[in-house]
């Protein structure tokens, strides 16, 4: 039993856990508020790596670690969020991804810190229970990624929500009714990314070992293209799109079909290309998803009917 | 170093880095003014004219100024070809901006990873016959690099002058301003379009040729480029070719100031930072 619940398989299913935690909230801001952030993966490396630090670098027991992390994470992208999120969406998309670049760079460069591309480590789970503490983590992860996806769940249909849904459509007619879209919008995306760093710190010890390439833009672009082929506007739009990506290439091809290491290139490179495809067909052919759209509810309804009737 | 000679040595790499990045930000900014979206897949018609060179001339034995010419020919029509099958019925379906860029990263997927399966993930280098190291105010510079260097430019401003100088510049430019207008005005749109993603295709391929001339040439040439193109188009003003030249030149020079200095991490930072700040510039004005 120990065998089972411990390893590769575990590992795996971790990762898919957190990745389906970060394809939500890629959701609530892009699919809910229209943040186009394309520097997901890098707000996420930066709790990963600050836990890391303070646990590796400072002796910093791991709770106190994954608090700071998250609250950190949360101001750097307040401080992100006040230049650019009140730029046109070109611009947030391009601006969050110069901001990965900027991360990725430092991350790489300053090995008296981070020990470059070699990797810093270990971060240990915060508890040994002998085989046990690897599944007994994953379940820990799955829990938090389950209350994430409640969060969502609930924000959708709360008066924040409603307010985003109604900013993404038509921002100045939100802001000329009073509503302080800007702001909102800000706390938002802060409050959204310190939880990106939240699950980043929590993802510290699955990895053990980090490396720049856990937080690079090839991360970002995945979560993106499964957000896309779930559903960009619904809650379980990143659970099914990480499902029939990540999870169908690294989880259940790798681990079910035995593939010869000589061929392990070509199916990563297999598995990108048809990635690629997917994402052009489904833009093309049915761009609100595999999930489609949502079918409104009263309220929503009587907002689109306010709409046609301006139209 | 002594000041001359850090002055010198920054516009010498300076210019070198920054040619082919000034002819692939103004193939850039030509989609981006006519179509009016950021082109990711972009990055990819670098990648494939720097394949197609370097197999034409490494493995199959060309004269390297010989297989620049088809690789670069290719490259236009392999532009025109994602135009044709994805970017112009996405943007006749009224897919938004937002959207069209992440389509663009599909196909630049799409591409790349393509490219992978077929020439597998090593690195290529030119076969450039004999080297002659010459001497440019000093600076060690081979003669390759300074072909490379003139043919970069002249192709940048060749485009730059195409646009605003000939009259197919100039339909193509009305038909950015107004596309309803410039039908009423007899322009054939799809002919436009296909000219300029065709001759934008053609300056991403030889920008990525000269890119593999000056490193090597890998899976990830045209990728590693993009984002700085990106830049350099922005900062230059997205659409707008001169700026695009301008920033380019500016770009190339300032991240080889700050790599002198430092190391090539914090040229890269500085350029990014900058960004950020000139965008937000901008948006304060506006």
């Amino acid at each position: 039993m120990g065998q089972i619940l411990s390893g590769y398989y575990v590992y795996m299913l971790s990762i898919l856990v957190v990745y389906i935690a970060l394809a939500t909230i890629l959701h609530a801001q892009f699919g809910l508020t229209g943040i186009a952030n394309f520097g997901l993966s890098a707000i996420w490396g930066f709790g990963m790596y600050t836990s890391a630090l303070l646990i590796v670098k400072l002796n910093f027991p791991f709770v106190p670690a994954v608090i700071l992390a998250t609250v950190l994470t949360g101001a750097v992208s307040m401080g992100i969020g006040r230049i650019i999120l009140d730029l046109d969406s070109q611009s947030v998309l391009v601006g969050t991804l110069a901001f990965l670049a900027i991360i990725e760079t430092l991350v790489i460069s300053e090995k008296w810190l981070t020990n470059g591309v070699m990797g810093i480590g270990p971060v240990n789970y915060p508890f040994d229970i002998g085989t046990y503490s690897q599944f007994v983590y994953f379940l820990i992860l799955l829990i938090f990624t389950m209350a994430l996806m409640y969060y969502a769940r609930k924000l959708e249909s709360s008066p924040p929500g409603r307010l985003f849904l109604s900013i993404q459509d038509n921002e100045p007619l939100s802001q000329s009714l009073g509503k302080p879209t800007f702001r909102r919008k800000l706390f938002f995306f802060a409050f959204t990314s310190a939880l990106a760093g939240f699950f980043g710190a929590l993802a510290a010890p699955t990895y053990k070992f980090l490396f720049p390439k856990y937080m690079g833009p090839a991360i970002t672009f995945t979560l993106w293209i499964a957000l896309i082929l779930g559903a960009r506007k619904r809650i379980f739009g990143g659970l099914v799109g990480i499902l029939a990506t990540i999870g169908l290439f690294d989880v259940i091809l790798e681990s079910v079909v035995p593939i010869p290491s000589r061929y392990a290139g070509i199916l990563y490179n297999s598995k990108y290309f048809l990635y690629g495809l997917t994402l052009i067909l489904v833009l093309m052919f049915r761009p609100s998803g595999i999930l489609g759209e949502k079918a409104k509810s009263l309220n929503i309804a009587n907002t689109g009917k306010i709409h046609k009737m301006e139209g | 170093m002594s000041f001359a000679m850090f002055l010198k040595s920054t516009f010498v790499i300076g210019l070198l880095e920054s040619a082919p990045l000034m002819l692939a930000a103004v193939g850039f900014t030509l989609i981006y003014r006519l179509n009016g979206f950021i082109n990711i897949g972009y990055a990819e018609n670098a990648t494939l004219g720097a394949y197609l060179a370097v197999t034409l001339n490494a493995i199959l034995g060309w004269n390297f100024y010989i297989a620049i010419i088809p690789a670069a020919l290719f490259s236009g029509v392999l532009s025109v070809l994602t135009y044709l099958i994805v970017f112009r019925p996405a943007m006749k379906r009224g897919v938004g901006p937002t959207e069209m860029i992440i389509l663009s990263v599909g196909v630049s997927f799409f591409l790349r990873y393509g490219i992978s399966l077929i020439w597998g993930s090593r690195l290529y280098n030119f076969n450039l016959g004999k080297t002659d190291y010459l001497s440019l105010f000093g600076i060690g510079i081979t003669n390759t690099q300074l072909i490379c260097l003139g043919l970069a430019l002249v192709v940048a401003f060749g485009l730059y002058a195409f646009i605003y100088k000939t009259k197919m510049g100039e339909t193509m430019r009305a038909l950015a301003d107004n596309e309803e207008l410039a039908m009423i005005s007899g322009i054939n749109p799809v002919k436009v379009s296909v000219v300029v993603w065709f001759l934008s295709g053609l300056a991403g391929g030889l920008a990525g040729v000269f890119t593999g001339v000056f490193t090597w040439v890998n899976t990830g040439l045209g990728w590693h480029m993009i984002l700085v193109i990106l830049l350099v188009a922005i900062i230059g003003r997205v659409g707008d070719v001169r700026g695009a030249l301008i920033a380019g030149a500016g770009v190339g020079i300032i991240t080889t100031a700050v790599t002198l200095v430092t190391q090539p991490a914090y040229g890269v930072v500085t350029l990014l930072v900058i960004f950020i700040v000139i965008l937000k510039i901008r948006k304060v004005r506006a």
